[in-house]
């Protein structure tokens, strides 16, 4: 049987084209998916049913024990916190939020290690962004900085810039500009009309020096600038000052490199400045396919988009303080409880070695780094194959994602609302 | 000789990122890129092993050749092996300096650990299903 219409949950490009073959319970063609969609629908190496670890071994043991278990971890323990969540459907982050409250812990996602310097500026100058939908129609200039969609992000390109034709563009390829902004080469930047390379740590002096040239203060830059020559940068301020609509999209090179908020903070203001005299947008490349979902239902419940502290009996977020990489380097947190993401193999060496020294938890379908710090974890339906639910695109648009054929594993939503009710009937008694 | 540690995504560890336990993933997270001068003043042939030390951790991993990078920079995709060089220091951010951690490289002939051994070195224990 032939799925048409079928949202891939893998990268924030939620691509809801793909057209996936099915035979019963298993997935036998992807059409129109890139090689990230590929090795997510036909791959199958699921954990089979819920682990246990006694001392060094490893048992397997029902899900209603595991559930039980997970529930009395999270109760005796006095600082838990409850990570991951981008990698789930919205309602289950929903269910997570709720539980966190009900447990006075700390629930962060993993924009942490990821776009949250990204929404910190967003909170102090605000987001001229816009949706792929317009991109897609209207811009004729696009900035990619520091980021390489064509790994990251595989079909950005052709479903909404380079390569995709739009309503006002019906010859993208060439009535678009690129430009790619990097301290290394790499497939996408080989495809731009303009690299502009910078030496690390060099991109708030570009992003200021950008900016003065766009105030009309060029005769001010010096000859280089982080390694770029001031004739590049004014060739790019010009490129920028002539599009009809422009759009900067940028990646995980600003939020990681020294300055990192104020990075991003600057490139804003570039995009405002620029403002003065076109169109022009800026977005972040969200990762997980429902990282930007995360930051929506915390910010519903909570007030608070990621790093939100219930320990006060209200919602409290401090980056830096409240942080899972923060709170695990302080060693402060008794219990973790994982869902949808992987500590162990993205997070420092030292948070791993806490997260092992503590009931872990995982809620998971695969087998991955963390699960060899866990004490326990629990295996899942994997949401856009044999679950259902909503998500967020990376640019805030919710889509619904399809389950392709009835799952034999529980969803995530279904393991934490049954964590839920025992920690609820646990604290009311 | 020193290096800038850069980390991010590439396509082949965004393929293997749900088969944690497998050959390809290991495989490509302990891929060290570097600029070919650099390997050559370092000694070292494309795949030889090398230990990379930083003030946060040490490990082993395989160099590979890569004209894109400057000489003094290295890429390690994200992942157990470049985590475990980096520190848990966010500057009040929340965000580590996954992009700019000052690492020592130096041949070796010690072999690559597996993604469990790495966990195990951190208190964790291996399941292997």
């Amino acid at each position: 049987m032939k799925v048409e219409d079928v949202v891939c949950t893998f990268c924030g490009c939620l691509c809801d084209d793909l057209v996936v073959e099915v035979e019963g319970e298993t997935v036998i063609g992807v059409e129109n998916g890139c090689t990230l969609a590929q090795e997510k629908f036909m791959g199958d190496h699921r954990l089979g049913h819920p682990i246990q670890r006694k001392g060094k071994d490893w048992a397997p043991v029902s899900y209603d024990e595991a559930i039980e278990t997970a529930a009395e971890v999270l109760l005796e323990a006095d600082r838990p916190l409850l990570y991951g969540w981008s990698g789930t459907l919205g309602e289950a982050q929903s269910v997570g939020v709720h539980l966190a409250e009900l447990l006075g812990a700390v629930i962060d996602n993993t924009s942490t290690v990821c776009h949250g310097p990204s929404i910190m500026a967003i909170q102090e100058v605000g987001h001229p962004g816009c949706t792929l939908g317009q991109v897609k129609n209207r811009a004729d200039l696009l900035i990619y900085w520091g980021c390489n969609p064509i790994d990251a992000h595989p079909r950005h390109m052709s479903r909404y810039t380079t390569f995709a034709d739009g309503f006002f563009l019906k010859d993208a390829f060439r009535d678009r500009k690129v430009i790619v902004v990097d301290i290394r080469e790499t497939e996408s930047s080989n495809i731009a009309d303009e690299f502009i390379r910078i030496e690390p740590g060099g991109d708030y002096e570009v992003l200021s020096a950008l900016r003065a040239i766009v105030r009309g203060k060029g005769s001010l830059i010096p000859a280089s600038v982080a390694g770029v020559s001031r004739e590049q940068l004014i060739r790019m301020a010009e490129l920028c000052k002539a599009a009809r609509f422009g759009a900067m999209f940028f990646g995980l090179g600003l939020t990681m490199s020294p300055g990192k908020q104020k990075n991003i903070r600057n490139a804003i203001e570039l995009t405002e400045e620029l403002n003065r005299h076109t169109k022009f947008t800026i977005s972040p490349m969200r990762g997980h396919w429902n990282v930007y979902g995360s930051n929506e239902v915390f910010t519903w419940i909570s007030g608070y988009p990621y790093a939100v502290d219930f320990a006060r009996g209200i919602a409290f977020y401090n980056p830096g303080e409240t942080t899972a990489v923060d709170i695990l380097r302080r060693g402060e947190c008794d219990a973790c409880l994982v869902v949808a993401s992987d500590p162990g193999a993205h997070f420092p060496r030292d948070c791993c070695a806490h997260l092992a020294s503590i009931p872990t938890i995982q809620i998971d379908p695969h087998v991955n780094a963390t699960t060899h710090l866990s004490h326990l974890q629990i295996p899942v339906a994997v949401t856009g194959i044999d679950a259902e639910g909503t998500a967020y695109r990376m640019d805030g648009v919710p889509i619904r994602t399809r389950s392709l054929f009835p799952s034999r594993y529980p969803t995530d939503t279904g393991i934490l609302e049954k964590i839920y009710a025992i920690v609820a009937r646990e604290k009311e008694s | 000789m020193k290096f800038l540690l850069n980390t991010g995504r590439t396509i082949r560890q965004g393929s293997f990122v749900e088969r944690k336990n497998s050959p390809a993933y290991r495989n490509e997270a302990s891929s060290c890129r570097m600029n070919p001068i650099d390997m050559m003043e370092l000694g070292i042939e494309e795949g030889a092993t090398i230990r990379a030390t930083a003030p946060a951790g040490s490990v082993v991993m395989r160099a590979l050749p890569e004209s894109g990078l400057r000489k003094g920079e290295i890429f390690v995709c994200l992942g157990p092996f470049a985590n475990h060089l980096v520190s848990t220091e966010t500057h009040g951010t929340g965000m580590p300096d996954f992009k700019t951690t000052r690492v020592e490289i130096e041949p070796t002939d010690e072999r690559i650990a597996e993604i469990w051994e790495l966990m195990e070195s951190c208190g964790g224990s291996r399941y292997e299903g």
